[in-house]
């Protein structure tokens, strides 16, 4: 399975967990209760506790707003697009998660996306991913 | 690699569905009814910086009342205006009402600010009225330095326009190159950094000499520069000598691009190392500084731009004062409309995180400047940021410019998209 297709069914499995979810996950909130992709770089041999190269930054729903109101400068407001770019309404969260992290790895060619992808961690692609899925329509 | 929990997904999923940029008039009337005592949050100018943060404020927070300061009853953008130059775009498509905004419940005032008092947090209007704030955003844009290029003045502009604020100049400018002779010479000067789209000076000697190959091609194309190096340029010398041959040629600074002096009477230039040249037609982008307002509030540092804290936007000299766009010392950002509207974003929310008692959430800005080299050839330079602690600072390995050896569909599709992001900016903000 190629890793986009890999972080597809991940993601896709916390939005469905999310969609059953009626209220907040019981567990303790200030851990981590789900994976959804898989590393980016293989842990060092040496230590194998080590489980990821990029800090661990929270992102909070604020931060998420602030990463994700870049996009409609281009794509147009809420990533509803009057012109020539792209609209993003048409994406669930995993759907432009998958497509945002292969613009990164270069694994799909585009003009402009994968110079701007390549400035933000998978996480915050994903953060973004899910803000923007989730406006109002 | 990520760690998302359940609940962090539903946090940002949540945020987004309430996020209110997309609530009604009537939604937003309801709270702020509700709301005890409205704060006060006044914006001085209407232009990129300043209607996206009073949209943006508006967003993230129905209850505040957002009143928009901007003289002008049309606001006629930078992007695309060397297309009215070139005469390939009317005016009319690059100017913008401010309706949308009052749909937002933004209360637009057609005024000019002539005061600021940081201590009383007032704001004086030419009108004679004043009003109070709880926190004031400063984005007036740029002054252009009248005299730091000799005699050249406002008076000068009539002969030799700077076309650097759209509206009556850009038109000034187009005319004059409608009129000139096939075979006359167009000057065009630059100035030293930083100043207002930095590609923009070379986008606008592309366009003309489009327009020039088409009507007037016997013509020719001076830059006289004031730096040794500019925004795109191995992507714009290229393109020039693939679309224009030998039309365009560019004087660096140190090959006596530095313009000292204009002489109106006989349009000619006077040069550092003495040389004089002469121009049909003579475009000068003179250097510039923070528009008036900010330097009479004292805003501004010894250079003429205001310093501000990166992760908000708060000036540096005075609380509770926020100077976004091309007025502000944004670090790497350089002074576009694109950077406007994303500086304006974080402003917008740190307000409100600061008017509810909260710290600002972390910042994140971006960048893309397309240029035009035809209307069918385009191309950009984009950035990411980051608050480091040098300031704002472009993350390395994002951003860059377009391929160099891009073939003739990438650089259709980039003009197809420099088209877009116009329309979706001016969607962003003003609709
Ligand atoms: C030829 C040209 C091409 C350009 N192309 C691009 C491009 O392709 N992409 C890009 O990103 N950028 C481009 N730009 C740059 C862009 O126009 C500016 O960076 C942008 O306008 C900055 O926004 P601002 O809000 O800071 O200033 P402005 O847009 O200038 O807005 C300032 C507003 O404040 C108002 N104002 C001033 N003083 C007062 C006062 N005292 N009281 C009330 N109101 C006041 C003014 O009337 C004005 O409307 C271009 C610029 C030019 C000149």
């Amino acid at each position: 399975m190629k890793p986009g297709a890999f972080r597809f069914v991940v993601v896709a499995l916390i939005i469905a967990a999310s969609a059953c979810q009626t209220t907040p996950p019981p567990s303790d909130p200030s851990t981590p209760t789900v994976t959804p992709t898989a590393p980016d770089t293989k842990p060092a041999a040496t230590s194998p506790v080590v489980k990821t190269v990029e800090p661990i930054k929270p992102i909070t729903p604020e931060m998420a707003r602030n990463l994700a109101n870049n996009c409609f400068t281009c794509h147009g407001p809420a990533g509803k697009s009057p012109g020539a770019i792209p609209s993003l309404t048409r994406f669930n969260a995993s759907d432009m998660a998958v497509r945002l992290k292969r613009f990164k790895n270069g694994e799909d060619a585009s003009t402009i996306m994968g110079r701007h992808t390549r400035g933000y961690t998978d996480t915050e692609l994903e953060a973004i991913a899910i803000y923007i899925a989730g406006l109002k329509k | 690699m990520s760690r998302f929990t359940r609940r962090d997904f539903l946090r940002i999923a949540g945020a987004a569905s309430t996020a209110s940029i997309w609530t009604s008039p009537a939604d937003a009337a309801d709270k702020k009814t509700a709301a005890k005592k409205s704060a006060q949050v006044v914006v001085i100018g209407g232009g990129f910086a300043g209607a996206t943060c009073a949209k943006y404020l508006k967003a993230a927070d129905p209850s505040i009342t957002v009143t928009l300061i901007e003289p002008e009853k049309k606001y006629v953008t930078g992007p695309l205006s060397n297309h009215v130059v070139a005469g390939v775009r009317k005016i009319e498509n690059i100017s913008i009402g401010y309706d949308g905004l009052r749909k937002r419940g933004v209360q637009v005032l057609h005024d000019w600010a002539t005061a600021i008092d940081p201590g009383k947090r007032r704001v004086a209007l030419k009108s004679g009225k004043s009003l109070a704030y709880d926190k004031l955003v400063v984005a007036p844009g740029i002054e252009l330095k009248w005299g730091a290029i000799k005699h050249y003045t406002d008076v000068a502009a009539v002969a030799m326009p700077h076309a650097w604020k759209a509206g009556s100049q850009t038109l000034r400018l187009r005319d004059q190159l409608a009129k000139m002779r096939n075979g006359g010479t167009f000057i065009i000067t630059a100035p030293q950094n930083p100043y207002r789209c930095p590609p923009g000076p070379y986008e606008r000697a592309s366009l003309v000499a489009h327009y020039f190959k088409r009507n007037k091609p016997k013509s020719k194309i001076l830059i006289l520069d004031a730096k040794d190096a500019f925004s795109k340029q191995a992507l714009f010398l290229d393109a020039w000598k693939q679309l224009y041959g030998n039309m365009i040629e560019w004087i660096p600074s140190s090959k006596g691009g530095i313009v000292t002096a204009v002489n109106t009477s006989r349009m000619q230039l006077d040069t550092e190392t003495g040389v004089k040249y002469r121009g049909d037609v003579i475009n000068i982008v003179p250097p510039q500084t923070a528009g008036s307002i900010a330097r009479m509030a004292r805003l501004t540092d010894d250079k003429g731009w205001c310093p501000v804290n990166p992760l908000t936007f708060e000036s540096k000299k005075f609380k509770n004062i926020f100077v976004i766009g091309d007025s502000a010392v944004a670090g790497a950002l350089p002074k576009s409309a694109f950077a406007a509207n994303s500086e304006a974003k974080i402003a917008a929310n740190a307000i409100v995180a600061e008017l509810q008692g909260q710290a600002p959430a972390e910042a994140s800005y971006i960048n893309t400047c397309y240029s035009l080299v035809a209307p069918d050839y385009g191309i950009s330079i984009a950035g990411v940021y980051r608050v480091t602690a040098e300031g704002i600072s472009e993350i390395p390995g994002a951003g860059g410019e377009s391929p160099k050896d891009a073939d003739a569909h990438f650089r259709a599709d980039e003009a197809k998209y420099a088209l877009g992001w116009y329309a979706s900016i001016v969607a962003d903000i003003w609709s």
